[in-house]
């Protein structure tokens, strides 16, 4: 392909990607989920992890996010991605910081993220979190 | 020689069916799209074409280097024009998704294959823009040698162009979840939005199933195919969802994860880093899809888990 078909053919798709970006939200297609209760957790982190079986459960106030932890002593941190979940079983690279009324995992990996969560029990979980 | 490539029509209709499928998205099921995931799959689609003007000149080298080797020429003699030998095509285009699904079912299943082809899975939606998600690196892998016995046996890399060019296009409209079953007799024999997303869930009965391309009669034959349940929602992207909309790191994270791997494990266990199925660890710490079915037939009996849903969190009436 010559170099200037490329750069037009090129051009032409960006504009046409961005519009459909536009678009789509402008249709206001996506929306933000929330995780409702445990019962939404546990079957989330069922699908991060298969047969993570959540036995404690905290879920932040926005629910946007929640921590779970099994019988084995795993914890797992759960993030809204988009309009979907992603989440992490964390290691001994995880982190954990404290705020007045909420923790900041950072599992480890930069381009996960860190997740701040706004919970009722923030300094179980972090005590947690750093036992690992 | 004919100078023709089909997927450059096929673009506006590309647009034009993604635009319709928003329109049905917002009607009916408007956590279809999420409009971050879709900016990144259309970055992808066009990421692929610069790369593959790019890098593919060594493909057609290799190409035009074999054909001059080629056992048969096709045609009433040797001096009849390949695009003019009518038998060719739709035999080239048969042969070729055959060859589709062998390389598609290595991007599964060898992990340097898979550095290149999980572009194509790590989001965690299934529309129409998820088709567009393809690879930029493709050219960095053996992908292409899959193609060589076709140009030895005579078919003209041009022509195995074209036919590979109508193959995308088909595989096009089954990246959705607006259809829901085609007729029995096409679900038979043909790749579809059905088959096509059992190939892209994360469910452990779903894992490496359906490679076929445009016929799923390959998956049949070769014992790969799995049917679509109604009694077990799919969710969709790869088995450790990236979390990230970052455009370089989608590109770039298996190659990267793997690549740590060669590096970080002891001599006798890089090449199998390279070479053996994606999740595979010399110290067994991690899962592959076989070890992950596995583990949840002997917890589960294979029975359908009732409720996972696609969007596992959403409840009904909702919008997610």
């Amino acid at each position: 392909m010559e170099a200037q078909a490329l750069f037009l053919q090129t051009g032409g798709s960006l504009i046409a990607i961005l519009a459909l970006y536009f678009v789509a939200r402008a249709l206001k297609l996506g929306g933000k989920p929330r995780l409702g209760d445990e019962a939404q957790v546990r079957a989330c982190a069922g699908e991060v992890e298969e047969g993570f079986d959540a036995q404690r459960v905290s879920i932040a106030r926005d629910g946007a996010a929640a921590l779970a932890s099994d019988a084995d002593g795993r914890i797992m941190v759960i993030k809204r991605h988009g309009n979907r979940f992603a989440g992490r079983i964390l290691t001994r690279s995880a982190t954990v910081r404290e705020e007045v009324d909420a923790i900041v995992v950072d599992a480890g990996e930069a381009r996960f993220g860190a997740v701040r969560l706004s919970i009722d029990d923030p300094a179980y979980w972090a005590d947690a979190i750093n036992r690992l | 020689m004919p100078d023709f490539s089909p997927t450059v029509y096929a673009v506006p209709l590309f647009v034009i069916a993604v635009l319709a499928e928003m329109v049905w998205s917002r009607l009916k099921r408007p956590e279809a799209y999420e409009p971050m995931d879709t900016l990144v799959s259309l970055a992808f689609g066009l990421g692929s074409t610069v790369a593959g003007a790019l890098f593919g000149g060594l493909a057609a080298y290799v190409f035009i280097e074999a054909y001059q080797y080629r056992l048969f020429d096709f045609g009433p003699n040797a001096n009849s024009k390949w695009w003019t030998v009518w038998w060719a095509w739709p035999l080239a285009f048969v042969l070729d998704d055959l060859k589709y699904y062998w390389v598609h079912r290595a991007g599964h299943r060898i992990r340097w294959m898979w550095a290149a082809h999980v572009n194509h899975h790590s989001s965690q939606h299934y529309n129409l823009s998820t088709a567009l998600r393809q690879t930029w690196t493709g050219s960095f892998t053996f992908g292409l040698l899959f193609a060589v016995p076709l140009v030895l046996l005579g078919f003209h890399p041009a022509m195995l162009a074209i036919v590979a060019g109508f193959n995308l296009i088909y595989q096009f409209w089954i990246h959705t979840e607006a259809i829901n079953r085609m007729p029995r007799w096409f679900e038979a024999v043909m790749n579809t939005p059905s088959h096509h997303r059992v190939h892209h869930a994360t469910n452990p009965r779903y894992l490496d199933r359906n490679y076929a391309g445009v016929f799923i009669i390959w998956d049949k034959l070769f014992g790969t195919f799995e049917a679509e349940r109604d009694d077990e929602k799919i969710r969709y992207g790869i088995v450790k969802q990236l979390g990230s909309f970052n455009l370089l790191w989608s590109v770039f994270h298996e190659w990267i994860g793997m690549l740590r791997d060669i590096w970080r494990s002891p001599w006798r266990h890089k090449l199998s880093y390279l070479i053996r199925e994606p999740g595979w660890s010399h110290d067994g710490s991690r899962e592959t899809s076989d070890m992950i079915r596995e583990r949840w037939q002997e917890r589960t009996g294979g029975e359908a888990i009732s409720v996972a849903p696609r969007n596992p969190i959403e409840s009904p009436g909702q919008a997610a």
